[in-house]
């Protein structure tokens, strides 16, 4: 028996920025990293198929030999392959358990399931590519853009360069692995035409077709999901707040999936943050816990944390840099202190963390895999920083204890308030996941998971949340915007998904796009159009149009207002 | 649409029209003279009942990211009281203390009220407050960017270059659209930065910096006036929350006093000075200060207050004073939000429940009508809740009520801690508004202290912002009927925006936007590069963003209204 984690790589997020569909993309997420000895045991080799097995599914993926992967733990990337065997009970709080399932590994002849044969096991639906090539542009605009906004992570840099010719993006400077990847590779994989099914096939049509199809799905529905948001603007999100209540549906973004249970812990305790300039300036101790920068916010130590060069505080050399996780990771290299705590068990290191901070006594030898002396000593470094930061990433967020987890992340900084300055801030992960609950808190109330079955917005995590009306098969359609629930929620949730009338708007083609009654291609946001998004702090950014969009392709905000209309006249009888 | 509004008892003090019988014309948006109407104009039978301009509030939170923080983390405020959507008509959402934006714009606007400024905005996050006072429907507004502890605002007053400081903030406020300089317990975030700066006093240094809080006071009130803005310097003093504060409070309205130059306009407004009106020395022998400015206030032209009234029950307190909060998040332990804004400023959220029982809570709710009843001047005193901070301004018709009302003062004074209410002068004072100083004080000075020239009056080309109240001047007696005056300002029998009848018995009839004001100060060219460019070489060290994308455009606002100002800068 194995304890399966998931979570983001640095591959992952570069190859899937350049496609899901390309064997780049399946070469690194349809693996699983297991610890040498554990390959030993098993009598399995490097490189060859394995089939794990969960209580909730079976896939099959490639062993793949890891050091940094502790004996008994395993690790698939997050994506379509992990998902089928993820436990999708979300406990009352809309976040699946990715991390910390039991599972067995066991060898097998079996091929790798590439990700139309995932789908096809979950539904009846064909299934076909339909990646098209973009029309070159004759003739296009020849610029060089400066204080580019990237649209990708959320560290949202502003600071890219990136020069156009003829209307196509030549070169970008000042990006990281990522960025480059999206900025160079966004319109490798794209459908260029509105489609909608008809016999049981997408068919291309015109954009006035499919939207008249979209309003009629929607308008017709009882209780539709609304939902994505992560990679759009504000100005999208807010006609999505909008549709949810016209049709009295559930309006949800991705934070279910990533930081929701950061937002239950603040809606327990409050939260003491600080903008990334006033870290970068000022912060002379800080810890990752649970996060991978140097993977998923590749930018992210030099502009703002480890690395950067503040006015106050002048370089790596003036911080002290500690990091937390169950597993050593690039960013743990760039540590002084690497603390490894036992899967599933932060929640305890927290607490005996909080009770050091107050000098209460600590019994037990060990917490969650860890030396009472090293809870004592770090607790000592808390204290005596000038300016502490602790960044909080999913490894906290995803585990058992949830918004429990950070509900005490949260509690020990503010405690430690009482010694020195602390704050703490959510490593968000999609470019506008921050700038999307924002929206939906002003026009609701609440920060995400919003129900408008009795005509104003309700809030119940567990219940209304986008994961749990999937998987209780609540919700009768959905509108998907800019976001790929196919490959991010577990197996039930798709199974669902797949079964009722849905709507995908998304710029690109995805495994989502697949699966939907209709579908309409958009620009993208920071590259296509512009749009507000806000950092993972909080600042707010105004995205720049770099090049012109195909012919006849609209935004998101464009589509959904036309589509908020349509519904209007269907509902309203105007 | 035309509407003549007919035979109302109409209220408009800045054309001193004191309830006399008139009828009001509207037309394109605007106050007409009624022969100016065409035949199709409809008429709205105001017999009986008073009409006003609409309501304008100088000082309420109603939007960016303190706001919505304060919604995060409280759910709680939410879940009981909503607004359901009437399709087509108005749009749902929720919360008590902390509503959403919609919620926001009708409640305003079925008071009566048409203006609201949103008092603090964290410059670098002023997007996100655009963002919000956009999607609040019905109101015009504007907001105040928070400058005190603005590290180039500091650099500058350090080198005593008054000129650049001034033609940094006449940029600033053209680059993030922002109205007035606001002021909270100057130079604070600086040292909360450091995890200092709890109780900071006037004169204390602020770290870093070879400044005091009297400097900035002073050199931003300095700017102010170069630049000629239409409001005085905003200021939420030193020492709030601090029993003995109200000497602060004095010592800040005198700091600025030489500075006054014979106008008749206030030069340094102090924001709810209930927070900052304590006398004693602890929260045991806490007392009111509030004789005491009151006092300083009617001799002293210069100055004028919004009180920040307490109303009793819940609230989600929320202040760019983040030290302050800290402490309240000891006195009342419980959730504490924090956020601090790289090179500019900072803030603190902490949920709060004012009890009638509480001898602290009494004094805090003594403080406020006390000074209100003692200030003489009614265009220099705005009844202001610090909406959320001491009470909703869903309150504001009770607080109003308390104002005009010995009766319903005494009402309250039943119920609270007698050893409390024993620490002002309020018992004493038989002081009563009438509807002329209340029209004064929620719209006619609001819209004066704002130099906003088409708001609160309803001469002719004023803009069609009109509230009409079910209310009998001649046959209500407001001393002995106050709740009738309560239920008649909680739901206005109509509200018109910009011509347009927006509320009518009491209902939202429509959705729409109003615009929002920013001042654009005309700072001579070359002192403008010079600062520019001052401010681009200094912009990638301190701060995290680039300079260019900090800017904020007109095309992001969803209706914006610039106010040119000429100043007195030299190039
Ligand atoms: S770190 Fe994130 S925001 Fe910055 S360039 Fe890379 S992908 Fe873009
Ligand atoms: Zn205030």
């Amino acid at each position: 028996m194995f304890t399966l984690i998931t979570g983001r790589t640095l591959e992952q997020g570069r190859t899937m920025e350049i496609g899901k569909f390309t064997k780049d993309y399946m070469d690194r997420v349809a693996i699983c990293e297991i610890n040498p000895e554990d390959l030993k045991k098993i009598g399995v080799e490097s490189g060859s198929n394995v089939k794990v097995k969960t209580a909730y599914g079976e896939v099959v993926v490639k062993a793949v030999s890891s050091n940094t992967t502790s004996p008994g733990v395993v690790f698939i990337p997050m994506g379509p392959w992990a998902n089928m065997v993820v436990n999708p009970d979300t406990q009352g709080t809309g976040m699946p358990n990715l991390k910390g399932v039991p599972c067995q590994i066991e060898a097998t002849g079996e091929a790798i399931p590439g990700i139309y044969d995932l789908l096809k096991k979950i539904s009846d639906k064909t299934f076909e590519a339909k990646i098209s090539k973009p029309e070159v542009a004759v003739s296009g605009r020849s610029e060089t853009y400066s204080n580019v906004v990237c649209c990708f992570c959320g560290c949202v840099c502003d600071d890219l360069e990136v020069s156009v010719e003829n209307g196509k993006i030549k070169s970008v400077k000042n990006g990281c692995a990522i960025s480059m990847a999206k900025l160079l590779n966004y319109d490798r994989e794209r459908a260029y035409k509105p489609m909608v099914r008809k016999n049981g096939k997408l068919v291309e049509t015109s954009l006035e077709e499919a939207l008249n199809e979209a309003a009629k799905i929607l308008a017709e529905a009882k209780y539709p999901l609304i939902y994505g948001w992560s990679s759009t603007s504000n100005e999208a999100m807010r006609h999505g707040v909008y549709l949810a209540e016209l049709t009295g549906g559930v309006v949800d973004n991705t934070s279910v999936s990533c930081h929701g249970p950061t937002i239950l812990g603040t809606q327990q305790a409050g939260v003491v943050k600080a903008t990334l300039g006033q870290i970068r300036n000022r912060a002379d101790l800080i810890v990752y816990w649970g996060c991978n920068p140097v993977y998923a916010h590749p930018r992210h130590t030099v502009r703002y944390s480890a690395m950067a060069k503040g006015r106050f505080v002048k370089g790596r050399k003036e911080r002290k840099i500690v990091v937390v996780d169950v597993r050593p990771t690039p960013t743990s290299k760039i540590a002084d202190m690497f603390i490894q705590v036992k899967q599933g068990m932060d929640y305890e290191l927290i607490t005996a963390l909080r009770m050091a901070v107050k000098d209460h006594t600590i019994e037990a030898p060990t917490v969650a895999g860890v030396p009472r002396e090293k809870i004592l000593e770090l607790a000592d470094m808390f204290r005596s920083a000038r300016f502490g930061v602790i960044f909080l990433g999913m490894g906290l967020t995803m585990t058992s204890g949830k918004g429990r987890n950070l509900e005490e992340a949260i509690k020990l900084v503010q405690d430690l308030n009482e010694w020195t300055k602390f704050v703490l801030l959510a490593m968000r992960g999609h470019y506008n996941v921050t700038g999307t609950n924002e929206v939906i808190v002003w026009l609701t109330g609440y920060p995400y998971a919003v129900d408008f079955m009795l005509g104003y917005p309700r809030h119940n995590p567990g219940i209304t949340t986008a994961t749990d009306v999937l998987i209780r098969g609540d919700v009768d359609a959905a509108l998907i915007v800019a976001s790929d629930p196919a490959s991010h929620f577990p197996r039930k949730a798709v199974e669902h998904l797949a079964k009722i009338p849905t709507i995908v708007i998304d710029p690109r083609w995805s495994p989502t796009a697949s699966l939907a009654d209709v579908f309409i291609p958009t620009r993208y946001v920071g590259i296509e159009c512009e749009g507000v998004v806000y950092r993972m702090d909080g600042v707010p950014l105004r995205a720049k149009k770099l090049v012109d969009p195909p012919p006849e392709i609209l935004s998101d905000e464009e589509v959904l207002g036309k589509l908020v209309e349509k519904v209007e006249a269907l509902k309203l009888g105007r | 649409m035309e509407y003549l509004i007919k035979n109302g008892y109409v209220y408009d003090p800045l054309n001193n029209v004191k309830g006399e019988k008139m009828d009001i014309a509207i037309k394109n948006g605007k106050i007409v003279s009624p022969s100016e109407l065409s035949g199709d104009a409809k008429t709205i039978d105001a017999s009986g009942m008073v009409v006003m301009p609409g309501g304008v509030d100088i000082h309420s939170h109603i939007a960016g990211p303190k706001v919505s923080a304060g919604r995060i983390m409280r759910p709680e405020d939410h879940y009981k009281v909503y607004m359901r959507a009437i399709p087509g008509v108005r749009r749902s959402g929720s919360g008590k203390t902390t509503p959403s934006t919609y919620v926001i714009g009708y409640k305003y606007a079925r008071m009566g009220w048409t203006t609201v400024f949103e008092p603090a905005t964290p410059p670098l996050e002023t997007r996100h407050t655009h963002e919000e006072l956009d999607d609040i429907p019905i109101l015009d507004k504007g907001c105040f960017p928070l400058l005190d502890s603005n590290w180039f605002v500091l650099e500058y007053l350090q080198n005593k270059d008054y000129d650049r400081c001034a033609a940094f903030i006449g940029w600033l406020m053209d680059a993030i659209k922002g109205y007035a300089i606001k002021i909270v317990d100057p130079g604070v975030a600086e040292a909360w930065s450091l995890g200092m700066g709890v109780g900071l006093s006037l004169d204390d240094q602020i770290p870093n910096y070879n400044l005091t809080p009297r400097e900035i006071v002073r050199g931003l009130c300095k700017a102010n006036q170069m630049l000629k803005l239409p409001h005085p310097i905003h200021v939420h003093c030193n020492r709030l929350g601090f029993p003995g504060n109200y000497v602060s409070t004095l010592d800040t309205m005198d700091a600025v006093s030489d500075l006054a130059l014979n106008q008749d306009t206030p030069i340094i407004h102090i924001t709810h000075v209930q927070f900052t009106g304590y006398a004693g020395d602890s929260w045991a022998t806490l007392a009111s200060g509030g004789e005491e400015i009151a006092k300083y206030v009617n001799n002293h032209k210069h100055v004028s207050l919004d009180l920040g009234q307490i109303v009793f029950g819940d609230v989600t307190t929320m202040t760019a004073d983040a030290p302050f909060e800290f402490v309240l998040h000891h006195l009342a332990p419980g959730k504490w939000s924090s956020t601090d804004v790289e090179a500019e400023t900072s803030s603190g959220i902490v949920p709060y429940r004012y009890k009638k029982k509480n001898f602290v809570n009494t004094v805090q709710w003594c403080i406020g009508l006390e000074v209100a009843l003692l200030v003489k001047d009614p265009w220099r005193i705005f009844p202001t809740t610090d909406h959320p901070n001491a009470g909703p301004f869903t309150s504001y018709p009770t607080v109003l009520a308390w104002l005009m009302s010995r009766k319903a003062r005494e009402k309250v004074f039943e119920q609270v801690n007698r050893r409390g209410l024993r620490k002002s002068a309020l018992q004493a004072i038989d002081r009563e508004y009438d509807l002329y100083e209340i029209t004064i004080i929620t719209r006619a000075a609001g819209a004066k202290i704002l130099g906003l020239k088409d708001k609160g009056h309803l001469g002719v080309g004023a803009d069609a912002d009109v509230a009409i109240y079910n209310l009998n001047p001649e046959k209500i007696d407001f001393s002995k009927d106050w709740e009738t005056f309560v239920k008649a300002f909680k739901r206005a029998a109509y509200t018109f925006k910009n011509g347009e009848m927006v509320v009518k018995d009491g209902e939202i009839l429509r959705h729409m936007y109003g615009e929002t004001y920013y001042v654009k100060p005309r700072v001579p060219e070359s002192l403008l590069k010079t600062v520019v460019e001052d401010v681009k070489t200094r912009f990638r060290e301190w701060y995290s963003i680039n300079f260019e994308n900090y800017v904020i455009g007109d095309d992001e606002l969803r209706a914006v209204k610039p106010i040119q100002v000429e100043t007195t800068l030299k190039g």
